[in-house]
């Protein structure tokens, strides 16, 4: 059986803005959807999704980017390489990630989600995006790794272009590689001292100076932890306020009850993934349902379309928090597994947590979104009005 | 039914343990501890269940 094609065009505004009706129709065309106009086979079934991230052998991650000036500059991170090399990359840049080693950040970032979800109760109103999803990954991102001054400031520019550019060479991308360019570039030339002492960044800087690390390592994983972790949990944030809001009666069953705060946020990542399309370079003829995917293909991973397959869960476009997700697509899976989903989690869940105890109802205006090509996230969202608890 | 734990691949994200605490334990550096060698009928879908919810794929269950 030939693959089937679509003249789904996955980079443009329409699709970026809302991608589910394009992520079903493709869906129904295969497990395996060939887009001669962006010249890539997307994946976009649970099974075949989660199959192809499991095999790091047929889909190597040294193309996860749609441009080769991207692949290119992604070279010596663990993003883009594949075992046995990955495994020792991704352990240098999981040391400090793992949940032991975040253990005891917990306290800390669940009062500062308190305090700031206190704040914006008090105001009564505030903008969700700028406020909420932005402030508090960035805060906690910053103290973390030890961002200061300069860097601080442009943490969320370049976090955003370095997502940017990870899509094919159209406009949005010409225009975030020079922003990316300016990260690129700081990371190459970064020291200990521009980190903060006693933060994970200069335990990175410690550990490359006794050689436990490669040289020149250090400045790639400071390099992942901005360019991952800071676009994607954001959108993350940004889409737990705008859910609870539109589905009130999902979020008084998590104030009702504590315990369903981490499937909530299983929920919130199943029912939107921050990601759209992630790349991997197939390296030998690959069988997918019946039809053969050439060796040298370009392979773009629709995690969302792949959440949304209602041959794996039921009732899929609904927002159920009762439904706990734990095998949901957007963290990935296996060997690349997103790397930062602990401290993922710690925020989301100390964020949920401070809005079950904090807010009743919480009324949101129009959502704004701007179309981007990998991270899908709401640019504005005005709360209108917080009903406290 | 055997586990397979790759205790190197393990991060200690514990979802195994959150979801299959009768099958997967943590030790105190949060790395999996498997209870059984094999594992007995009752426990054998908490088991395939946990292995599959593995965000690393550090844990197989084999027949």
């Amino acid at each position: 059986m030939s693959v089937p094609t679509s003249d789904i065009d996955l980079f443009s505004d329409e699709v970026l803005l809302d991608p589910y009706p394009s992520y079903a129709r493709l869906r129904e065309l295969g497990g395996v959807v060939h887009l001669p106009g962006n010249d890539v086979y997307v994946l976009t079934r649970y099974d075949v999704i989660r199959d192809a991230l499991g095999d790091w052998e047929t889909f190597s991650s040294t193309r996860i980017g749609f441009n080769p000036a991207v692949n290119e500059a992604l070279q010596g991170t663990s993003l883009a390489s594949d075992p046995p090399v990955h495994d020792q990359l991704r352990a240098t840049l999981t040391a400090n990630l793992s949940p032991r080693a975040l253990r005891g950040l917990k306290t800390q970032i669940q009062a500062k989600a308190g305090s700031l979800v206190d704040e914006l109760v008090a105001q009564g109103s505030f903008e969700a995006i700028d406020a909420l999803a932005r402030a508090f990954p960035l805060e906690v991102v910053a103290d973390l790794i030890g961002f200061t001054g300069h860097v601080r400031d442009n943490m969320l520019r370049w976090g955003q272009a370095a997502m940017q550019v990870i899509g094919p060479m159209n406009q949005r991308t010409a225009e975030s590689f020079p922003i990316a360019g300016e990260l690129y570039g700081w990371c190459a030339t970064v020291t200990a001292e521009d980190l903060a002492p006693g933060s994970v960044g200069r335990g990175i800087f410690d550990a490359q100076a006794r050689g436990d690390i490669p040289a020149g390592t250090a400045g790639h994983i400071i390099h992942q932890y901005l360019g991952a972790g800071v676009d994607t949990t954001i959108a993350a944030m940004g889409n737990i306020v705008a859910l609870f809001a539109a589905h009130p009666e999902q979020f008084e069953l998590v104030r009702k009850d504590a315990a369903l705060v981490p499937a909530a946020f299983n929920e919130v990542l199943r029912f939107w993934a921050p990601v759209h399309a992630w790349g991997r370079l197939v390296t030998k003829d690959a069988e997918i349902d019946d039809a053969v995917v050439p060796a040298g293909a370009q392979v773009a991973i629709l995690f969302g379309a792949g959440n949304r397959d209602p041959r794996h869960y039921d009732d899929p476009d609904a927002f159920l928090v009762e439904r706990n997700p734990v095998d949901h697509l957007s963290f990935g899976y296996g060997p690349h597994g997103c790397a930062g989903q602990g401290l993922a989690r710690l925020e989301a869940h100390a964020v949920i947590e401070a809005l079950a105890h904090r807010v009743g109802r919480l009324v949101v205006g129009e959502e704004l979104r701007i179309p981007s090509n990998i991270t899908r996230s709401i640019e504005r969202l005005p709360v209108v009005e917080v009903v406290p608890a | 039914m055997k586990i397979a734990a790759d205790r190197a691949r393990c991060e200690g994200h514990g979802v195994c343990a959150d979801i299959a605490p009768e099958v997967y334990d943590l030790d105190d550096d949060a790395v999996v501890v498997p209870r059984f060698e094999v594992v007995p009928p009752e426990l054998e879908r908490k088991a395939e269940a946990g292995a599959r919810v593995c965000p690393v794929a550090a844990l197989r269950v084999t027949t």
